[in-house]
């Protein structure tokens, strides 16, 4: 009996060593499960050297082979549910209106879209995330580094931007995003997105650092078959800074193009 | 001159985050009126003007603009328009016939002529 008693005391003891050092006052907090990316521990934990540096204003760089938009590539085959918004937003354009404008009308861009808009992107990389500010509307994305994993999907909260989940693979920065919302969210003109739209994304510096590359492999089975590929690229914009850019109701009802209720199909 | 096209499309589409679909880029509007108000914001400003109509009547019209910013570079301030200022601006109408214009240029009083393009850049492509 003495000797059962003596294990566990000892057990005790051993498993709680902020007991044994500082008893009888309070044990020291735990550790949290998963610590924040900006929190100091976190920051501070030994990884590998990264390959590039992220961090500058960013704007993507229009060209006829680098287009805005993400428009379905050829031989594409949409879901029957997809085609008929596509179908209707063809309709629409050929009668000069506007299908569905939900970034005119105020709500999130959203992944991919926002990152080819023509304003510029802040980005900023510290060794355990990428906080990425878009010039409009001040869209934040955040690309966490840390070696977390995508939260539960059961738990997981929708977002326009989704979760992003990044790993190093050689040169390259490869993001996993996932948790997308349902509505209000468009790859492209009757394109639409749902939550089960998944976008990896390789990030890559090119030359002296000064362009950016993004290889884009999206899949939504809600919306299209199998996987659609773009590259997209930015230029490096060291002479300007992002400002506030807020969509308000008062400015948007002195826009015609959002405002005209005989040229927006809603 | 490829690229100076490709040049001018870009400019053409500079700094809209959304459809345009419901401006007739074709055709060209000239408009004499009082300026309202002058709002200089983001994502887009926009002046109103009163403009008298052939029937007498004064009617209030949105004109639509890029980012304060790409004005700056065109030579803006946000004092360049006040309140009272008799104007005349050209824009793209809509569609519609609704009083309402996407921004081309404007002139003052005074006789000076303001765009959303930086001085010495290529002149829009003529409405047709």
């Amino acid at each position: 009996m003495l000797k059962r008693f003596s294990i566990t005391a000892t057990a005790f003891l051993v498993g709680s060593p902020g007991l044994w050092a500082q008893a009888p006052s309070a044990p020291a907090p735990a550790e949290p499960a998963q610590l924040g990316a900006l929190a100091p521990a976190n920051i501070a934990k030994p990884r590998p050297k990264p390959p590039f540096d992220i961090t500058g204003t960013w704007l993507h760089a229009m060209a006829r082979d680098n287009p805005f938009n993400f428009s379905p590539p050829p031989g594409f085959k949409l879901t029957p549910e997809a085609q008929v918004q596509y179908d209707a937003a063809k309709k629409a354009r050929a009668e000069g209106k506007a299908y569905h404008d939900d970034i005119g009308q105020c709500w999130p861009a959203g992944l991919p879209v926002i990152m080819t808009r023509v304003w510029p992107i802040a980005m900023i990389q510290k060794p355990t995330v990428i906080f990425m500010v878009s010039g409009f509307m001040n869209s934040t994305r955040i690309i966490y580094l840390d070696g977390r994993k995508h939260t539960d999907p059961d738990i997981i909260i929708p977002s326009f931007n989704g979760e992003s989940i990044g790993h190093w693979e050689g040169d390259s920065l490869v993001v996993d995003t996932i948790g997308f919302v349902e509505d209000h969210h468009w790859i492209d003109n009757g394109i639409p997105a749902s939550d089960k739209l998944h976008v990896v994304e390789r990030m890559s510096l090119l030359g002296d650092g000064a362009t950016l590359q993004i290889e884009y492999t999206m899949s939504d089975p809600k919306n299209w078959v199998g996987e659609w590929k773009w590259t997209k690229r930015w230029k490096r914009v060291d002479d300007t800074d992002i400002t506030e850019a807020s969509c308000l109701p008062d400015l948007n009802a002195h826009m015609p193009s959002v405002t005209s209720t005989t040229t927006n199909i809603h | 001159m490829k690229k100076l096209l490709i040049a001018l499309c870009t400019i053409g589409i500079a700094y809209a985050h959304h459809s345009m679909e419901g401006f007739d880029r074709a055709k060209n509007v000239t408009l004499v009126g009082t300026v309202k108000q002058f709002k200089w914001a983001n994502p887009h400003s926009w002046i109103e003007l009163e403009v008298t109509n052939d029937k007498g009547a004064v009617e209030t019209w949105n004109i639509e603009m890029t980012a304060p910013f790409v004005l700056v570079k065109a030579g803006w301030k946000s004092t360049s328009l006040k309140p009272g200022d008799k104007v005349t601006v050209v824009g793209h109408p809509q569609k519609t016939g609704e009083p309402g214009a996407l921004f081309v240029s404007v002139t003052t009083a005074e006789g000076q002529t303001l765009t959303d393009r930086p001085p010495g850049a290529p002149a829009p492509p003529a409405a047709k």
